[in-house]
C-alpha cells in the first residue's frame, strides 16, 4: 500500500502534499450513498466545494498547535476562531446571527434531568438513588443539546415550526440516558473510581450494583423509546446499544499492523462515541421528515461531530490537567489504550509500537509513551483530524435550510474543537 | 448485624444455591424424570430443537472472544465460570425453559384472527416467526442476567479468596458478555416491529433488574431481609423470577394480535408458573436432604421466609444463634432441622400448589390442543417433589 491515508494526512499537515488528503479522508469522513464530499447536488454549498480543498491548513495547524496548551484565553477566542470564519458555509450566511448553542438549546432542556428521574422512578429507594446519581446536572449534556438543536433545525427544514415534537424531546432524554448507562458500565470495566468529580458508583456501592444500575437506566431508556411508538426510531436507537458494546469489545484487542490499527481506532471511536450522536440525530429527523437523504444529513452531522468530539477527548487526555477533565491525565495510557495521539506519535517514534502491543503494561511504559507523544506532533495531528471531521459535519448540516439552530450546530463544532474539558 | 464471615458464607451459599437451583429440578429422583419427560415432550410439539438462543449471537466474534478469555478463569472462583459451565452442561432443560413456554403458548393460542398482515402460511409448526424470535430474545435476556448476577464486588474480595486480578478480569468479561447479550436482545426486539412488545419486554428487564438488585442487597446484608414476609417475598420473586416470562408470554400474544384477554391469561400463566417453579426449587433442600448430607440453602428461600413468619423474628434469631458454630459459621444441617420442625415447609408446598393451579386455570382460556396439554403438564410438574 503506497502510504496509508493517514500517513498522507501527516504529510499534508506538515505542508508537503496537498492533493492526497481530501481523497484519502473522504474514505473515512462522510462516505455515504447520499452525500459524498464530491456530490454535486448540494443545495446550499454549491460554491464552496472547491474552496474548501485549498491549502489553508498548514497555517491552521500552527495556530491550532499554539492553542494546545490549555488556557482560559482559548475558550474566549473560540468565538472568533479563524478556521470557521474562513469557512465558506459561514460566509454564505454571514448575516445570520451567531448564537450560542447552549443558550439556544436551553429552553428545550430545562426539565431534562427531572424527566429522566421520572423515567427512573422505582420503589426501591437505594436503586433510585444510584440511578439518579449521575443525573445531577453536572454533566455537559452535549448529546441532548445536539439532539434538540438538530430536531429544531430539521423541523424548520421540513417547513414546520421549530418547536420540538414530544418524541424528539424524548430522544434527547434517551440519548443522555444511554450515554450514562454506558458510562456506569465502562467505569466497572475500567475500574475507575472517579467520574465527573465524584466517586464512581462502583466505588461507592460495589461493582454488582453498579452494573444493575446501568442495566436499569438502559431498560428505562428503551421503555421510553418504545413509547414514542415509531418502529424506525426504535431500530435506529437500538443499533446504538449494540454499537456501544461492540466498541467496548474492540477496545479489548489491538492490531499488529499500523494501518489496521488506525482503522480499528476510528471504528471503535465511531461505535463508542459517534454512533449515539449520529443515530439520535437521525432519529429526530425521522420523526419529522420522510426523506432518507435528509436523515442521512442528520446522521452524517452526528457521526462527524461525534468522532471529532472523541478525538478531542483523546487529545485532552494528554494536554489537560486532571482537574479539568474530571479524570486523571493519561487515563487511556494507564488503561492500555492507544488513542490517536499515540498512534500518530508511533509514526515518528517506532519504539512506541512494542509498547502499544503490550498495552503499556511494562514498568515505565506509560511515562515513556507520554513523553514520546508530547515530543511528537501526535497531538497536533489528532487535533487536525478532528478539525477535518468538524468541517465535514459543517458541510453536511449546511445543506439544511438556514435557521438559528442550524447555525448553532455549526457553532457547536467550534466548541467541540476548542473545549478544554 | 452478623459478623462478616457469616455473611460471606451466606453469599457463597447463595451462589452454590443458585447452581443447585439450575439443576435441582432435574437431578436424580422421580421429580426430575417427570420434568425431563414433560420438557422433552413439549419440545417436540414446537418443532425445533432446543437451541433457541440466537445463533447469530452465539457465533459472533465477540462471544467467541469471551469464551476464549473465560478459559483464563479456570481455577479461579469467579462465578462467571459456573454460569458458563451451566450453558454447556444444563443447556437442555432449564436455561431454555422460558423460550419453550413462549413457543408453546404461541402455538396454543393459534393463528391470528384480527390481523391481515399475519398469514397462517407463515407459521412454522403453528408458530409465527416473530414469536420464535421473541422466544430467543427472552432467553438472551435471561442469560444476560445470569451473567450479570455473577458480578463480584471487588472490595469484598480478600486475598485468601484468590488473586484480585482474576476477579477484575472475570468481572470485565461478565459485564461485556452480559451487555452483549442484552444489546442483541434490544436489536432483536426492534426487529419485531411492534413498539408495544418493545415496551413490555423493556419493562420486564426493568423488573428483573429491580428483583436482582433486591436479591443481592439481601444476600449481602442480612439485616435488609429482616421483616420480609411471604407477601413481599412473592412480590420480589415475581420481579426476579416471574416478570420476564409473564411479560414474554403476553408479548407473544400481542405479536399474533390476540385480544387483551388472551394476553392477560398468557401473562398469568407465565407469572404463576414462574412462582411455582421458584417455590419448587426453593423447597428442594427441604424435601430432598438425606441425613448426614451437607445442604446449603439461601436464608431467603421460601420455606425459611415462611418459617420466620410463623415463629417470629425473636425465635428465628435465637435459632440462628444456636446454629452458629464456634468458627462463626452457620450449621446448615441444624438450621434445616429447625425449619423442618415447623410448618414453613408445608406452607411453601401449599403455596407452590396454589400457583400451579392458578397457572392451570389461566391456560384453560385457550382451546384444547397438544400444546395446551404440554403447558398443563409443565404446570403440574412444578408440584412434584
Amino acid at each position: 500500500m503506497a502510504g496509508s491515508w493517514w500517513m498522507s494526512c501527516r504529510r499534508f499537515s506538515t505542508g508537503f502534499t496537498t492533493c492526497g488528503l481530501s481523497e484519502t479522508l473522504r474514505c473515512f469522513i462522510g462516505r455515504s450513498p447520499y452525500s459524498p464530499a464530491s456530490s454535486t447536488g448540494r443545495p446550499f454549498l454549491s460554491s464552496a466545494a472547491g474552496k474548501e480543498k485549498k491549502p489553508l491548513f498548514p497555517a491552521q495547524i500552527h495556530s491550532k498547535a499554539s492553542h494546545l496548551i490549555p488556557s482560559g484565553i482559548r475558550h474566549r477566542s473560540s468565538l472568533l476562531y479563524p478556521t470557521l470564519q474562513s469557512c465558506s458555509c459561514r460566509t454564505t450566511h454571514s448575516d445570520a446571527k451567531l448564537r450560542d448553542p447552549f443558550t439556544l438549546a436551553q429552553k428545550d432542556l430545562t426539565s431534562l434531568y427531572d424527566d429522566i428521574k421520572k423515567e427512573l422512578f422505582v420503589a426501591k429507594t437505594e436503586l433510585n438513588y444510584l440511578c439518579d446519581y449521575y443525573f445531577d446536572g453536572r454533566g455537559k449534556a452535549i448529546r441532548p443539546i445536539i439532539v434538540v438543536l438538530m430536531a429544531r433545525a430539521m423541523n424548520i427544514h421540513s417547513n414546520r415550526a421549530g418547536d420540538l415534537l414530544p418524541g424528539q424531546r424524548t430522544i434527547a432524554m434517551i440519548s443522555e440516558m444511554i450515554h450514562t448507562a454506558s458510562l456506569v458500565h465502562d467505569d466497572v470495566i475500567d475500574g475507575s473510581d472517579e467520574r465527573r468529580g465524584k466517586r464512581s458508583i462502583n466505588e461507592v456501592w460495589g461493582e454488582k450494583k453498579a452494573i444493575l444500575a446501568g442495566d436499569f437506566i438502559l431498560s428505562a431508556a428503551t421503555k421510553a423509546l418504545a413509547r414514542i411508538g415509531n418502529c424506525a426510531v426504535v431500530k435506529v436507537l437500538s443499533q446504538v446499544i449494540e454499537d456501544l458494546v461492540r466498541g467496548e469489545f474492540m477496545q479489548l484487542g489491538s492490531k499488529e499492523n499500523e494501518n489496521e490499527r488506525f482503522k480499528h481506532y476510528l471504528e471503535k471511536t465511531y461505535k463508542k462515541t459517534a454512533s449515539l450522536m449520529a443515530h439520535s440525530c437521525k432519529a429526530v429527523s425521522i420523526l419529522v421528515n420522510s426523506d432518507p437523504e435528509v436523515h442521512e444529513i442528520a446522521y452524517q452531522y452526528g457521526k462527524n461531530v461525534g468522532i471529532a468530539f472523541q478525538l478531542v477527548d483523546d487529545v485532552l487526555d494528554f494536554t489537560s490537567g486532571a482537574e479539568q477533565l474530571g479524570k486523571p491525565a493519561a487515563a487511556d495510557l494507564k488503561l492500555g489504550l492507544a488513542t490517536g495521539p499515540v498512534l500518530f506519535a508511533c509514526q515518528q517514534f517506532p519504539e512506541l509500537h512494542a509498547m502499544i502491543m503490550r498495552r503499556f503494561s511494562s514498568k515505565g511504559d506509560v511515562d515513556r509513551a507520554w513523553q514520546y507523544v508530547l515530543q511528537s506532533d501526535g497531538v497536533q495531528q489528532t487535533t487536525y483530524l478532528a478539525q477535518r471531521y468538524c468541517e465535514e459535519a459543517i458541510k453536511q448540516i449546511s445543506r439544511l435550510q438556514p435557521s438559528a439552530e442550524r447555525d448553532a450546530l455549526i457553532r457547536l463544532t467550534e466548541i467541540v474543537l476548542n473545549r478544554n474539558k | 448485624m452478623f459478623p462478616a464471615p457469616a455473611s460471606r458464607l451466606t453469599r457463597l451459599g447463595s451462589v452454590s444455591f443458585r447452581g443447585l437451583r439450575c439443576l435441582s429440578l432435574f437431578s436424580s429422583s422421580d421429580s426430575s424424570t417427570t420434568w425431563s419427560k414433560v420438557v422433552s415432550d413439549a419440545e417436540k410439539i414446537v418443532g425445533y430443537p432446543t437451541s433457541f438462543m440466537s445463533l447469530r449471537c452465539l457465533l459472533s466474534d465477540e462471544l467467541s472472544n469471551v469464551a476464549m478469555h473465560v478459559r483464563k478463569l479456570v481455577g479461579t472462583q469467579h462465578p462467571l465460570l459456573n454460569t458458563a459451565r451451566g450453558f454447556v452442561y444444563d443447556s437442555k432443560n432449564n436455561l431454555q425453559m422460558r423460550g419453550l413456554i413462549v413457543l408453546l403458548l404461541s402455538k396454543a393460542a393459534g393463528p391470528s384472527h384480527a390481523s391481515s398482515d399475519l398469514l397462517p402460511q407463515d407459521m412454522i409448526s403453528g408458530i409465527y416467526p416473530s414469536q420464535r424470535n421473541l422466544a430467543e430474545i427472552t432467553e438472551l435476556i435471561h442469560t444476560a442476567f445470569l451473567v450479570h448476577r455473577g458480578i463480584v464486588n471487588l472490595k469484598e474480595w480478600t486475598d485468601s479468596d484468590g488473586p484480585l486480578k482474576d476477579m477484575e478480569f472475570g468481572n470485565k468479561m461478565a459485564v461485556l458478555s452480559g451487555d452483549f447479550l442484552l444489546a442483541n436482545a434490544c436489536t432483536g426486539l426492534a426487529e419485531l416491529n411492534d413498539t408495544k412488545v418493545v415496551e413490555l419486554i423493556s419493562s420486564a428487564i426493568g423488573d428483573l433488574v429491580q428483583g436482582i438488585y433486591y436479591e443481592s442487597s439481601c444476600s449481602a446484608e442480612e439485616s435488609l431481609c429482616e421483616g420480609v414476609d411471604v407477601a413481599s417475598w412473592e412480590d420480589q420473586t415475581f420481579l426476579s423470577h416471574g416478570a420476564l416470562l409473564a411479560k414474554s408470554c403476553q408479548a407473544a400474544m400481542q405479536l399474533a394480535k390476540h385480544d387483551r384477554d388472551a394476553q392477560r391469561q398468557a401473562y398469568l400463566y407465565g407469572k404463576h408458573l414462574s412462582l411455582g417453579h421458584k417455590l419448587n426449587s426453593d423447597l428442594q433442600p427441604f424435601v430432598k436432604s438425606r441425613l448426614g448430607e451437607m445442604t446449603l440453602f439461601s436464608l431467603s428461600a421460601a420455606p425459611v421466609v415462611f418459617h420466620r413468619q410463623i415463629i417470629g423474628n425473636e425465635r428465628w434469631h435465637q435459632q440462628l444463634e444456636e446454629a452458629r458454630t464456634l468458627r462463626n459459621q452457620l450449621d446448615y444441617t441444624k438450621l434445616l432441622a429447625a425449619v423442618k420442625s415447623e410448618k414453613g415447609v408445608s406452607s411453601a408446598v401449599d403455596l407452590c400448589r396454589y400457583h400451579s393451579n392458578r397457572a392451570l386455570e389461566a391456560i384453560q382460556a385457550f382451546p384444547s390442543s397438544e400444546a395446551r396439554s404440554a403447558l398443563e403438564n409443565i404446570a403440574s410438574a412444578v408440584t412434584k417433589f
